[in-house]
């Protein structure tokens, strides 16, 4: 278990909060779904309640999508050079958004944390000391950089909704990479018994 | 389920005894029990699995071969419009029904046997006899709603029988028959034989079960900071959190395949992200449950996504859409 007062924690917070907000955003679609009988309407009317939603929806899935591209770095960077680069970040979302819109600021940040991800799971892979992880054990940090990993790549294939081609391809490897994550991180002392053949393992490869 | 009812009633009442008790009691004849339910349970899912298997055997779609030409074609018609075809009528091997073994009431003994052998694990895991005692209260609470409300033994599968009664009434015209072919096969095709619903609804059925056991944990945590309790309710809301997900993320290309790609806002698909959120949420949360005000937050949270988890199960019921069982 953790300290609280960290920049973890604060971000963790701030996730929560945001979530909460789509929380009620989509109990409140579920009402208005049933009390309008949008399942009644003819298909333009229902794509025009889905865009509708996507309205209100959208600046809460905007600050989901910058708190993500917030707390990739971390892993990679000491406190200080953090909030500069975060700073960097954000400015270089707001000028993109404003030159070619917020769809192509958004798609900045996410291709930013896709490849800085990238740059933590291959860290990772190659057991790098230098990362900021608050968990230790190998397969548990690779697990959490799969995990996140799978989460950037969903949120981009959604981007990509349009191109069938690449978009079911994406989605499995969305799967995938969340499915092995999860299996490593969660059940971290399994695979290793699994990897070493159930010899006797380092403390540090589990923690 | 007379059998079951009867465990669960003895089960019941050795739970309210330990939970007003101090001191454990009874104890190894409400493991005895226990496992005894777990194992009528059990048997009941293999009667299930033979009468699914006895469907699939004895109830195939034989078309009389005067409409097999038509039936054909029609199907060629029909999948010149649409992605994903139907297979067309094959006299030597007619379509039979592969029926899941989660759907209509059989679901709720699928959810409720997860439950039980979730709980039986947990019942060994920690010694403390109210938690015990909340596990198998638990448990009796839900044998008593398959007996009262949906019986997969009394009634089974009511709704799938219902659609096919008509197709095995005697003296039909060969119209009406072929009407009901054209109307049962897409829904054997896309719905009862869907390769998805072998995985969806069961892993999600699995991660109701774990995320019952969590609320329980999360309950006692309000009330006892317990160190253990809270470590083995961590073990269930890791393997509820990856049954969720997997079995979510495994809708998602069925649900491309059989809707298409206006159910963005179905209200199912709401308050099944909603749950999700709250769970990570939980997960979260739960790394810095060595404060004293997260360690109820935390808790809070366990409950709010057992709350949550009825609320998308009950969402089937009340809301309209693609999900609905009205």
């Amino acid at each position: 278990m953790k300290r609280k007062s960290s920049y973890d924690f604060y971000l963790i917070i701030a996730t929560t909060v945001v979530l909460f907000a789509i929380s009620l955003i989509s109990i409140y679609g579920m009402f208005y779904f049933k009390f309008a009988q949008i399942h009644q309407m003819a298909p333009p009317l229902k794509i025009a309640y889905m865009n509708r939603m996507n309205e209100v929806v959208a600046p809460f899935i905007i600050c989901l999508i910058l708190l993500l591209g917030i707390c990739i770095p971390k892993r990679l960077l000491p406190i200080v050079w953090l909030h500069r680069i975060t700073a960097i970040l954000l400015t270089c979302v707001v000028v993109t958004g404003f030159i070619s819109g917020v769809k192509a600021g958004l798609f900045f940040m996410l291709a930013a944390s896709l490849v800085l991800q990238i740059i933590v799971l291959f860290m990772v892979l190659i057991g790098s000391k230098s990362l900021h992880f608050h968990k230790k054990g190998y397969w548990v940090r690779l697990g959490s950089s799969l995990i996140h990993l799978g989460l950037i790549i969903f949120i981009l294939d959604l981007f990509l909704y349009g191109h069938k081609t690449y978009h079911l391809v994406l989605f499995w490897v969305t799967t995938g990479a969340t499915i092995l994550g999860m299996v490593f991180c969660f059940y971290a002392e399994s695979v290793v018994n699994f990897v070493t053949g159930g010899k006797q393992v380092s403390e540090e490869s589990l923690m | 389920m007379t059998v079951l009812l009867v465990l669960a009633i003895a089960l019941a009442f050795s739970a309210l005894l330990n939970l007003c008790s101090a001191k454990p009691l009874h104890q190894r004849v409400s493991t005895f029990i226990l496992a005894a339910i777990i194992f009528a349970f059990m048997a009941g899912f293999l009667w299930i699995c033979w009468f699914h298997w006895q469907i699939y055997l004895k109830m195939p779609l034989e078309v009389p071969i005067q409409l097999i030409d038509w039936i054909n074609r029609q199907l060629e018609m029909m999948n010149r419009s649409s992605e994903y075809g139907l297979q067309l009528y094959n006299a030597s091997s007619p379509p039979r029904y592969k029926i899941p073994l989660w759907i209509e009431n059989e679901k709720y003994y699928f959810w409720f046997m997860c439950y039980g052998i979730m709980a039986f694990g947990a019942h060994f895991r920690v010694q403390s006899h109210r938690f015990r005692a909340l596990l198998h209260l638990f448990l009796a609470a839900q044998v008593v709603i398959l007996y009262l409300w949906v019986d997969p033994f009394k009634a089974p599968l009511p709704q799938f029988l219902n659609e096919i009664a008509p197709w095995h009434k005697a003296d039909q015209s060969l119209m009406a028959k072929a009407g009901y072919f054209l109307r049962l096969y897409p829904k054997m095709v896309f719905y009862y034989n869907a390769e998805y619903m072998w995985f969806h609804p069961p892993l999600l059925f699995i991660s109701y079960g774990a995320i019952t056991i969590i609320f329980i944990t999360s309950v006692f945590m309000l009330f006892k900071r317990d160190l253990a309790i809270e470590k083995m309710g961590y073990e269930y809301a890791k393997l509820g959190f990856f049954m969720l997900t997997l079995g979510m993320l495994l809708g998602y290309p069925w649900a491309l395949k059989a809707w298409g790609p206006n159910w963005w806002w179905d209200p199912k698909i709401c308050s099944s992200l909603m749950m999700w959120a709250v769970f990570s949420t939980y997960l979260h949360t739960r790394l810095y449950a060595n404060k004293k005000t997260m360690w109820y937050f935390t808790s809070l949270l366990g409950i709010i996504c057992f709350l949550a988890m009825i609320f998308t199960f009950l969402t089937s019921f009340y809301f309209p859409g693609e999900h609905t069982f009205q």
